[in-house]
């Protein structure tokens, strides 16, 4: 088994984070270089045709893509401790605010660095103005998250979760475009400040 | 058990489909997005995010998030098995319900939003960033037509929830978004005519 992926990049970061929480450290990674766009070379297309990282192969020769199917296989695999869900109802939750949290934080911090980045620059159409939009609904849903975390202790209740995965690497990507918790955000503050102190955080 | 629906939105009817592929019948109370009765305060309580479906489970909590919805159904009620029956097929089919969603679906959803009268109130719209999604949209049923290529289904040897996500992203994309696919994309064509037959396709 081994992990294909680039290290600054946020989505391999959820798998990372994901990994350390399990504590499953014998999975190698491999680097695939974005900056040069090794990721949409013909050999790698062959392992995900979407040309994104990261990339799970599995002994038998499977190819995992897709941050939260890779996370899922090894919950599988491994149930313990549990960051999707325990039952029916709580695993549905977890799932609901692990999109919220994709919908609502990561694609707004990764839409503003898309459209506004040098490193996309010629890759994709970038569209200044709505990464602007983009940027500004990151801004409001910070505001709106932090109104969530007062009654709770983390993003999807009382332990820690994916969900807290996806916020955490959605809210520090922000950085690449200055998106970041403000000093009246407490409630999010204090979660940021929680999860980004556990030993995963810095997979 | 009662879910809140709007019929002509596409996320409500993924999960119709996929609650009549499991035999089951719960029901449905319209919520009308166009006249904006998702963002009522009462509507605003079961789901903060505004989005539909909803569910409304027996002890008067809430479940938001089409897939989220999915899950604690299927875990409810497991057959027939719509999400996969062990870790490597479990992983296999969220990645393609995630493949779909993130592109077909995505880029069809944000063209309709940035070119469709309906959105003219609601949102900055930019049919400058609406045209590229158009055209990503178009790429996305040429790449889907050589993903499935002789194959049945699009993620197992069954009809899965990757089935129901790309059944309503295609119906999504050529009704909303103008981006209908080309006939010439025969795989495409064949598979969709598969899906599109079977009953629950008119949930």
């Amino acid at each position: 088994m081994k992990i294909y992926e680039f290290t600054q990049a946020p989505n391999p970061r959820r798998v990372r984070v994901f990994l350390a929480e399990k504590g499953i450290n014998n999975v190698p990674f491999v680097q695939v270089n974005l900056a040069t766009a090794d990721n949409t070379k013909p050999e790698f297309l062959k392992m995900n045709p979407m040309g994104r990282v990261p990339v799970l192969e599995l002994d038998d020769g499977t190819y995992i893509a897709e941050s939260v199917a890779i996370c899922r296989y090894f919950e599988e695999i491994k149930p313990e401790p549990r960051l999707m869900g325990v039952d029916a109802k709580d695993k549905a939750v977890v799932e609901m605010w692990n999109r919220r949290m994709e919908f609502e934080i990561l694609s707004n911090t990764a839409g503003a660095f898309r459209n506004t980045s040098d490193f996309f620059k010629g890759r994709i159409p970038q569209v200044k103005e709505y990464g602007e939009i983009c940027r500004n609904a990151a801004v409001k849903r910070l505001e709106w998250l932090d109104t969530v975390l007062a009654d709770r202790e983390f993003i999807a209740g009382p332990r820690y979760t994916i969900a807290d995965i996806t916020a955490l690497i959605g809210i520090d990507f922000g950085r690449t475009t200055g998106i970041k918790i403000q000093e009246n955000q407490k409630n999010l503050a204090r979660w940021h400040q929680a999860v980004s102190s556990r030993p995963s955080a810095k997979a | 058990m009662k879910i809140y629906d709007f019929a002509f939105a596409p996320n409500p009817r993924r999960l119709r489909i996929f609650v009549a592929e499991k035999g089951l019948k719960i029901p449905l109370e319209q919520v009308d997005i166009f006249a904006g009765k998702n963002r009522t305060p009462e509507m605003l309580a079961k789901n903060p995010a505004g989005g539909l479906p909803v569910v409304e489970l027996d002890d008067g909590s809430c479940l938001a998030e089409s897939v989220a919805i999915c899950r604690y159904l299927e875990g409810l009620h497991p057959e027939p098995n719509m999400v996969g029956k062990n870790s490597r097929e479990q992983a296999v089919i969220e990645m393609w319900n995630r493949r779909i969603e993130l592109g077909l679906f995505a880029a069809a959803g944000r063209a309709f939003q940035h070119t469709n009268e309906l959105f003219k109130a609601r949102i900055k719209q930019f049919p400058e960033y609406g045209a590229t999604q158009r055209e990503a949209a178009a790429q996305q049923l040429q790449w889907l037509d050589a993903q499935i290529g002789n194959k049945p289904f699009i993620a197992a040897d069954r009809f899965t929830i990757a089935d129901i996500t790309a059944e309503v992203a295609v119906d999504f994309a050529a009704q909303a978004a103008g981006v209908a696919a080309d006939p010439a994309l025969k795989n495409l064509a064949r598979w969709y005519e598969s899906v599109s037959s079977r009953p629950s396709a008119k949930a």
